[in-house]
């Protein structure tokens, strides 16, 4: 065969100069859904078109148009993430679900640590709290760390634990209580040097801080834990501390947050009227706005008791095993290579 | 000149604190909690010192203009790397620090544009797609797929730089090296 005649071959030799990346990726997938078997969790499918997607303010999500037979149009969206589908499916009564598969978002970039197409493994266990998803994430850390003799010390070391309080105190020196709220966090930004606009979300004030003092410093030798967020931080997640803080935490290993976790708010009203909030955080942005998905209200009325769910970048966690830095390099094909950017 | 975090990149000069930073890495994040931002990776034009700072879409970032100027790259001495004005006949002897990653891509006589500011070259910005000669192109070992697949092999360029390219690349053809990815594009046929 002359392959000199052919085009210039960008997707095959993609694949083929990241061959044995990817033999690891499907390696890494096939570890994933035993660990889980293994514990008796069933893998599940969720749609990828949904009508209302997430609320989330700084998520946004892909549209789509479906026609029927009849050529009539309805306007969808490609899921963010299954977590909608997944509590109503908890509310029937399945207990340990999985799914491994894609999420959809928009506005990210084409490579780095991000793919608007990305694998996530989005998990939930009944009778359970976040302290079990620690677990859970570790675990097969160490699984997948062990079964394909990748010997990375690091993983195999015990992981670090950290509240959100601790590490703001150790890295920024401040009392995380004392700037709960957003007028102390607006003064506590400017002290450091930032010029915050007036407009900005506790949110946005926190991250400010966060990204450039405690982030780029936590995970640098273990896999780091970081737990109890603030509770206005964390809108589908259990309060504790009387309601400051939340059962919300993330984990982090060099400079990357691979995934993000919860103890599941269970209380339908306290979530539709938080969910109200982001809707209206997403009108102020200028992003797409929807209605709120009320048959997932409805599943927390029905109740899906106290459980626990994750999300966790299967990617990233990929990159992490292949000591990739460029998020591409561990995909099929890439968005990066799926459109001339130059065009 | 106020500007918008999109529009930081590699090699531009942004005014921080007071100070002068040349870019050394931009990366965009769009995080999902709290709106998208810019790390970015400095350093100071005046006293060498690196530093990182993330940006948000509603920062002022003050993107200094600097002028572009078209060097040609002469040779590596004694750990400095010359570039020539051909306007003016000028000389620079730049600092590895200051050609970052992209110094693998020089080759001798390689015209490149210098960020210039105040006489004095802060960054070096390569061309996005440079021609190389292959010097050494070794046939291709069939079930060689320890590392790679089966479609491409290690080539040699005339400057040193070791990429992948197709298994028909012989060596004395030219190749097209995307030197922002390492990546072979295209074989150039004279």
């Amino acid at each position: 065969m002359d392959y000199s005649l052919t085009t210039n071959m960008n997707h095959i030799y993609h694949i083929d100069r990241n061959f044995s990346k990817l033999q690891t990726r499907f390696a890494i997938l096939k570890l994933i859904r035993e660990f889980l078997w293994q514990d008796k969790f069933v893998e599940i499918e969720a749609p990828t078109i949904v009508a209302l997607p997430g609320q989330e303010p700084n998520i946004q999500p892909m549209q789509v148009v479906v026609k029927d037979d009849k050529k009539k149009s309805f306007k969808g969206y490609l899921h963010t993430s299954p977590e909608y589908t997944m509590k109503k499916m908890l509310a029937t009564g399945f207990e340990k679900i999985f799914y491994l598969g894609k999420c959809f978002r928009d506005e990210e970039s084409f490579g780095g640590t991000h793919n608007p197409e990305f694998t996530m493994l989005e998990w939930y266990r009944q009778n359970a709290s976040y302290y079990d998803l620690m677990d859970d994430l570790e675990k097969l850390s160490k699984f997948i760390n062990k079964k394909l003799k990748f010997n990375n010390k690091n993983i195999a070391k015990k992981w670090k634990r950290q509240t959100m309080k601790q590490v703001w105190q150790e890295f920024v020196g401040v009392n995380l209580d004392d700037y709960l709220d957003s007028k102390k966090m607006c003064q506590l930004c400017i002290s450091l040097g930032y010029k915050p606009a007036k407009t900005e979300s506790y949110e946005e004030l926190f991250y400010r801080i966060f990204l450039n003092k405690v982030e780029p410093f936590i995970g640098k030798d273990v896999p780091t834990i970081i737990y109890e967020f603030p509770k206005v931080m964390a809108s589908l997640s259990k309060e504790i501390n009387g309601g400051k803080y939340a059962e919300r935490f993330e984990l982090y290993y060099q400079g990357i947050e691979l995934a993000n976790v919860y103890t599941e708010l269970n209380d339908a009203e306290e979530q539709k009227k938080r969910l109200q909030s982001e809707q209206k955080t997403r009108a102020k942005n200028k992003s797409l706005v929807y209605p709120i998905d009320e048959e997932f209200i409805d599943a927390l009325k029905t109740g899906i008791g106290n459980c626990a769910g994750g999300a966790l970048g299967v990617d990233r966690l990929i990159m992490l095993f292949t000591m990739d830095k460029d998020i591409d390099n561990v995909i099929v094909l890439p968005m990066s290579k799926l459109f001339n950017k130059e065009e | 000149m106020s500007s918008s975090i999109s529009d930081v990149r590699k090699g531009c000069v942004i005014k921080h604190q007071g100070d002068l930073y040349v870019v050394t890495d931009a990366r965009f994040t769009n995080p999902g909690k709290g709106s998208p931002f810019v790390t970015v990776k400095m350093k100071s034009i005046t006293r060498g010192k690196t530093t990182e700072m993330t940006y948000k879409p509603v920062d002022d970032i003050e993107i200094v203009e600097v002028q572009s100027q078209k060097l040609q790259y002469l040779y590596k001495n004694a750990g400095f790397y010359s570039f020539m004005n051909n306007d003016n006949y000028e000389n620079y002897d730049l600092e590895e620090e200051i050609i970052g990653d992209s110094s693998k891509y020089l080759k001798d006589g390689m015209e490149v544009y210098g960020s210039m500011f105040e006489d004095r070259v802060v960054a070096i910005n390569i061309p996005p797609k440079v021609q190389y000669k292959v010097t050494d192109a070794p046939p291709a070992v069939k079930g060689d797929t320890a590392s790679s697949g089966r479609l491409l092999k290690e080539v040699t360029l005339e400057n040193g730089l070791v990429v992948k390219a197709p298994i028909f690349i012989k060596e004395g053809e030219t190749i097209l090296i995307n030197t922002d990815t390492g990546e072979y594009c295209e074989r150039i046929n004279d």
